[in-house]
């Protein structure tokens, strides 16, 4: 069984949506309160990406349900800019943006798997999933 | 004047945190903080965030910028009612906070800020004392 959502990520106003609706649609397929919050975070740091390097981008939220067991993936894909050195940026403590810096690394921290797809001038998609436990 | 989710109680300032703030209302809320702080002379700030409960590395800044913000204005800072979710979320992200005093909830906040309210008079009177002595030797 798989279900997905579609978030269209123009504005602060968009990453809030996305990640409350987020938390919801993992606290609904059974994740702990705490790991659904991790969730929400995570959306909210790949949003308030897409928003502040690339303008506009979309988060899509997929529900998976088999033999494997239940699992949450987000997928953040903008055609902005796209990161130069994604090894720099995964270390984390760079930020540009007033955040902490650790907006992709402590990402992949809060979740189980963590793919980054991204060259200079065509965009990134950020694809991440983490399983119920 | 006004700020939205501050207020004056006792000796200290109560800001209630509101959940889900955009960026620009996470800076002007700071920014409130500190003229609230000009403008009432308050010792002690009282961060709550009862309300909060999704904390991402940006308002973890937040945190840690307001903290540091209101110890260089002279006045204490506690954080109270960080949810454990919350909590959890934000050490894992790898989120670094200044030395505050945390507690759990309003009520510990405020047996907190009494008892510090008592320290700063004990040390008033202690400095006092001195001075009245010096004046005697």
């Amino acid at each position: 069984m798989a279900e997905s959502k579609h978030f269209r990520i123009q504005d602060a106003l968009d990453v809030l949506k996305a990640r409350r609706e987020g938390m919801q649609i993992a606290a609904m397929l059974g994740f702990s309160h705490a790991d659904a919050t991790k969730i929400a975070v995570v959306i909210s740091e790949l949003g308030r990406n897409i928003v502040n390097y690339a303008g506009t981008g979309t988060i899509t939220v997929l529900t998976r349900e088999d033999d494997k067991g239940k699992s949450v993936k987000i997928i953040a894909d903008d055609k902005g800019p796209g990161i130069e050195d994604i090894d720099h940026v995964m270390l984390g403590g760079n930020s540009t943006s007033g955040g902490l810096g650790l907006g992709l690394s402590g990402s992949k921290r809060l979740m189980d798997e963590f793919h980054i797809r991204s060259s200079s001038g065509s965009g990134t998609t950020v694809t991440t999933t983490k399983w119920i436990r | 004047m006004n700020f939205i989710g501050i207020q004056k109680l006792e000796n200290l300032l109560l800001v209630s945190v509101p959940r889900d703030l955009i960026d620009d209302e996470v800076i002007r809320l700071r920014r409130d903080i500190l003229k609230a702080i000009r403008l009432y002379k308050t010792q002690i700030v009282l961060l709550d965030f009862s309300q909060v409960d999704i904390s991402d590395s940006f308002f973890g800044r937040f945190i840690y910028s307001t903290s540091q913000m209101t110890q260089l204005m002279g006045a204490k800072i506690i954080l109270s009612g960080l949810q454990d979710a919350v909590i959890e979320t934000m050490v894992e992200l790898g989120m670094t906070l200044p030395e505050v005093d945390a507690v759990l909830d309003l009520d510990d906040a405020l047996e907190l800020s009494r008892q510090l309210a008592t320290e700063q008079q004990i040390e008033i009177e202690d400095g006092a004392d001195d001075v009245t002595k010096q004046g005697k030797t």
